[in-house]
């Protein structure tokens, strides 16, 4: 959710599609996050043992991050009851067209 | 149903925020209190802060995997059935 709401949000209308722009800074990011770490682990002002943990929890932060956006999006979904009747109207509509020409519809 | 919708989102954002702040607090702020203190009976030993992530992340690989999987195989005996 995170990456995809940046790509959407940082492109222009006439702007091309730049792929490898978001990717530099997705690894310039990372190599930021191993530099500090390997700085620290140099550094040993904390134990070794809680410096190997680091990226451990940053993955898990990350995750828990994805799975609150997840859920904050649940609760915050608009539903359209109206939109949602006119289109089941259109669909039986169309099943009923496309019958009568013949077409396979399948079930649901 | 709206309401179930919003129940599980409620759900998924409590257990996410409980996982967060119960593993930050076991890596980062009970190695540095005193062996003694009444709060370290409420959490494991530190090497399980490393063992239950690994895990929990090797079997969502290949749960994830094993979905794939299943799919390919269902859709490929699909194609076979009618072909």
């Amino acid at each position: 959710m995170l990456t995809f709401g940046k790509l959407t949000n940082s492109q222009d209308k006439g702007a091309p599609f730049s792929p490898m722009k978001h990717i530099f800074k997705i690894i310039s990011l990372l190599a930021a996050i191993s530099a500090f770490w390997v700085g620290l682990l140099q550094a040993s002002i904390i134990p070794r043992t809680h410096t190997w943990l680091l990226p451990i929890y940053l993955v898990v932060s990350l995750g828990c991050y994805g799975l609150l956006m997840v859920g904050v999006g649940l609760m915050q979904f608009p539903t359209c009851p109206q939109e949602a009747v006119l289109l089941q109207q259109d669909i039986a509509e169309a099943k009923g067209f496309l019958k009568d020409k013949g077409v396979d519809v399948g079930s649901d | 149903m709206e309401l179930a919708d919003r129940a599980v989102g409620l759900l998924l954002t409590l257990i996410s925020l409980s996982i967060f702040t119960y593993f930050t607090f076991w890596v980062i702020i009970v190695p540095f209190v005193d062996s003694d203190h009444f709060v370290h009976q409420y959490f494991l030993p530190l090497e399980y802060a490393i063992i239950i992530p690994v895990f929990a992340g090797v079997a969502l690989l290949s749960l994830l995997s094993l979905f794939v999987g299943s799919v390919m195989l269902k859709s490929r005996k699909k194609k076979n059935k009618k072909a």
